[in-house]
C-alpha cells in the first residue's frame, strides 16, 4: 500500500497524500477495530466533476481493482479521500513521513488526526480524540490552538465541557 | 478471587500497554480484528433449539 500510495505521488496522480483515520491513529494508540484503511489525497485537478477517476484508473492499471467505493490493496480496502477544506489539506501538508518496514509513507500527525475528528464529530471520532489525549501524543492546549486556527473553537470546547470537565 | 473491576483494570492496563508496540505491528493485529470483525458480522443466528419435551432431550434418571 505504501508502495502504490508513493508511486502516485511519484506519477503526479496525487500531488501528496497522508493516511489518516484508525489507521494512523495506531501510531500513538493501542490496535483498534477498523475495515478499511482511509488516505487522504491531495489532487492536482479538484475541480474535476470525478476527482477520483484517475486515481482508479491508476490502481486498476497496477492490478488493484475497485471495490465499491473503495480500492482492494491486499486484505485492505484503501479509501482515498480528497482533502475537503484548509485543515485536512494543512493535515496532509504537515504530515508526518515514517519508515514502514523500509518505505516511507506519510501519516497525519496527532493534533491534526485530532482535529480532524472533532470537525467530523462522530461517535467514534469523539473515542479517537479521547483516545489520542489519553496516549499522550497531544494535548488539549494543542487541539484548542489549532481548533482556534481553524474555527472550531466552539466544536472543541463543547468537547471539552463533555469529555473533559469532569 | 479479584473483584471484577480489578479485573477489568488489568485488562484496560494490559489493552493501553500495546501502545508500545511497533506500528506494523499493531496494523497486523488490526488486520486479525478486521478479520474477526467480518466473521462475526456474517456469522448466522442460530435459532434457539425447541425446549425439550417429557420424551426427548435432558439427562434421564
Amino acid at each position: 500500500m505504501a508502495r502504490l500510495l508513493n508511486e502516485m505521488k511519484g506519477a503526479g496522480v496525487v500531488s501528496d497524500y497522508a493516511l489518516f483515520g484508525a489507521t494512523a491513529q495506531m501510531r500513538y494508540t493501542e490496535p483498534v477495530a477498523t475495515l478499511d484503511v482511509d488516505v487522504l489525497v491531495v489532487v492536482p485537478r479538484p475541480d474535476r466533476l470525478d476527482v477520483l477517476a484517475s486515481l482508479y484508473e491508476f490502481c486498476r492499471r497496477a492490478g488493484f481493482l475497485p471495490e465499491g467505493e473503495a480500492v482492494r490493496v491486499g486484505a485492505w480496502p484503501l479509501q482515498l479521500v480528497p482533502t475537503w477544506d484548509p485543515l485536512t489539506r494543512e493535515a496532509v501538508a504537515q504530515a508526518d513521513t515514517v519508515d514502514y518496514e523500509g518505505v516511507a509513507l506519510r501519516v497525519v500527525g496527532a493534533a491534526h488526526l485530532a482535529l480532524i475528528a472533532l470537525s467530523v464529530g462522530r461517535a467514534k471520532d469523539c473515542a479517537r480524540i479521547l483516545a489520542l489525549l489519553e496516549s499522550g501524543s497531544v494535548t488539549t492546549s494543542e487541539i484548542a490552538a489549532l481548533a482556534a486556527r481553524h474555527g472550531l473553537e466552539e466544536r472543541w470546547q463543547s468537547f471539552a465541557a463533555r469529555f473533559l470537565d469532569a | 478471587m479479584p473483584e471484577p473491576h480489578e479485573r477489568l483494570d488489568r485488562q484496560a492496563a494490559w489493552q493501553r500497554s500495546r501502545r508500545e508496540l511497533p506500528w506494523p505491528e499493531k496494523i497486523r493485529l488490526a488486520l486479525k480484528l478486521r478479520e474477526a470483525a467480518l466473521r462475526l458480522r456474517s456469522a448466522k443466528t442460530v435459532p434457539p433449539s425447541p425446549p425439550a419435551g417429557p420424551s426427548g432431550g435432558g439427562s434421564q434418571p
